[in-house]
């Protein structure tokens, strides 16, 4: 799991480089860490425009949390390590309520340790049943980002990427084309 | 002048500044103690600032000027919603409290968006029931100058604080740069220090409206306005509302109902006469409270 990669490219650099803060803020606030790959933004204030182009790994629903995570015996008790951040709150709150917060301790960003537990029956427990909503998150993150003025606002949505234009003005071809261009450019 | 002080120190002995500002005529705005600290907001004449620094002194308090006291302030965001709310404006509330003003955040319906940025005729009569109104803007140079709409017209001092670094912008009295939009509360010591000058900055707009005030002084002084306000008429410390009675630079505003109490608030009597017959009193556009607006000598 990487770093985040965010850039933004602005018309008004001082203005511009906040917005990578309020990036990184945003994705720490909704717990996006482990998922967002990279944000990209393209701001050109006295057209004005605003275009985020948000990559992220898409997550499989984890029913149990043998699915989500690998569990291994330890003394006094078990190990689970989760295979992504974004299970974390669902798989501390199915522990806490089967075994009791003073038996449930987390020990790292992605490690619970479980005093006294079976890992057979571990691997059983339920996570939430509405399965994990990405791309309402990802939505999330782009209105949260994206400046309250620019209300209008045409969005595309690929594997793994969402593109939103925004402005206060009907959205422009030649806009579309710099969304596109956007979207092609991995920073590889 | 009455100039306005922090008061900072222990329980013990504070009567003794009590009893100073009773012998020279100065007040006690108000008084917070926390377990055995002490805050107090005073006001004093400006002749006797020597003499309250020597009783302070003696007990080993901390004294600091506080232009702010007395003020009620406006701290203007352009919405409620969480690009501008809590962020910075509720820091800048917080600071501007600390330093001694009443604050009210005031969120804007129309406050974004370049092109149709405006201010309602009901938002400019609330924001110009206070005494200084605080714009907080955004990051973009640009945009600030195209929002400059929003204040202009406003007749109380505004001072807008932006990201962008400048001088000045049109339409206020004042811009303090390097406080744009950001997501998290004021933690590093470079935001702190920013929002420190918001407060520095509010405190000279308040003594330089305090100055012009003095060359046609007020035919009493609201801060005897708001002790006869709270001797007199007793329910208004008994409202729930913080500050029922906010102390302003030319009157106050008294945290209860205009239609119940307007006829009560305007015959207070003040040296002989009522309050109606110095002061304007009427609605508030906030929750219906009362405001009294002292008026001048010349007008009288």
């Amino acid at each position: 799991m990487g770093k985040i990669r965010i850039f933004v490219d602005s018309s008004d650099e001082l203005g511009g480089q906040q917005y990578k803060y309020i990036a990184e803020k945003s994705v720490e606030d909704l717990g996006l860490g482990g998922s967002i790959d990279s944000i990209e933004m393209l701001i050109r204030v006295e057209e004005p425009l605003f275009i985020i182009v948000i990559r992220y790994k898409e997550v499989t629903g984890k029913k149990t949390l043998g699915d989500a995570s690998y569990i291994d015996s330890r003394k006094n008790g078990i190990r689970i390590t989760l295979s992504s951040e974004i299970f974390l709150g669902d798989a501390l709150k199915a522990l806490w309520s089967k075994y009791g917060r003073d038996r449930v301790e987390q020990i790292g960003r992605l490690e619970i340790f479980v005093s006294g537990a079976d890992p057979e029956e571990v691997k059983g427990i339920g996570l939430s049943e509405k399965g994990y909503d990405l791309d309402s998150r990802i939505n999330e993150l782009a209105t949260r980002i994206i400046p309250e003025g620019f209300r209008v606002r045409s969005s595309t949505k690929k594997k793994g990427m969402i593109a939103i234009i925004a402005s206060e003005d009907p959205i422009r071809e030649d806009w579309r084309e710099l969304a596109r261009r956007l979207e092609e450019n991995t920073h590889a | 002048m009455l100039k306005y002080l922090l008061f900072e120190g222990g329980l013990y002995k504070h009567e003794r500044i009590l009893e100073f500002l009773e012998d020279v005529g100065g007040f006690l705005v108000q008084k917070t103690v926390v377990g055995l600290d002490l805050i107090m907001n005073l006001a004093v004449p400006e002749e006797e600032l020597g003499r309250i620094s020597g009783i302070v002194s003696e007990l080993k308090g901390k004294l600091t000027p506080a232009p702010l006291i007395g003020t009620e302030i406006a701290v203007v965001a352009p919405t409620l919603s969480r690009h501008h709310l809590p962020h910075p404006a509720c820091d800048i509330a917080e600071n501007l409290r600390r330093h001694g003003a009443k604050t009210n955040i005031i969120g804007l319906s129309r406050g974004v968006g370049q092109k149709i940025v405006h201010t309602t005729i009901k938002e400019k009569e609330l924001i110009e029931e206070h005494d200084i109104a605080v714009f907080t803007l955004g990051n973009f140079e640009r945009c600030l100058m195209k929002k400059t709409k929003l204040f202009a017209e406003i007749e109380v001092p505004v001072i807008v604080t932006g990201g962008p670094v400048m001088k000045s912008i049109p339409g206020a009295e004042a811009y303090v740069g390097g406080i744009g939009r950001y997501p998290e509360r004021a933690r590093t010591g470079e935001s702190i220090e920013k929002l420190r000058e918001v407060s520095r900055v509010a405190g000279e707009v308040v003594e330089q409206r305090r100055r012009e005030m003095d060359l046609d002084p007020l035919i009493v002084d609201p801060i005897i306005v708001k002790a006869e306000v709270e001797r007199q008429v007793p329910e208004s410390t008994e409202a729930l509302s913080p500050n029922p009675v906010t102390l302003k630079i030319d009157g106050v505003r008294v945290k209860l109902p205009y239609d119940d109490y307007k006829d009560k608030i305007g015959n207070i009597s003040i040296g002989g006469k009522k309050l109606s017959d110095f002061a304007v009193i009427k609605r508030s556009l906030m929750r219906n409270y009362i405001l009294v607006k002292v008026l001048p000598k010349s007008m009288f």
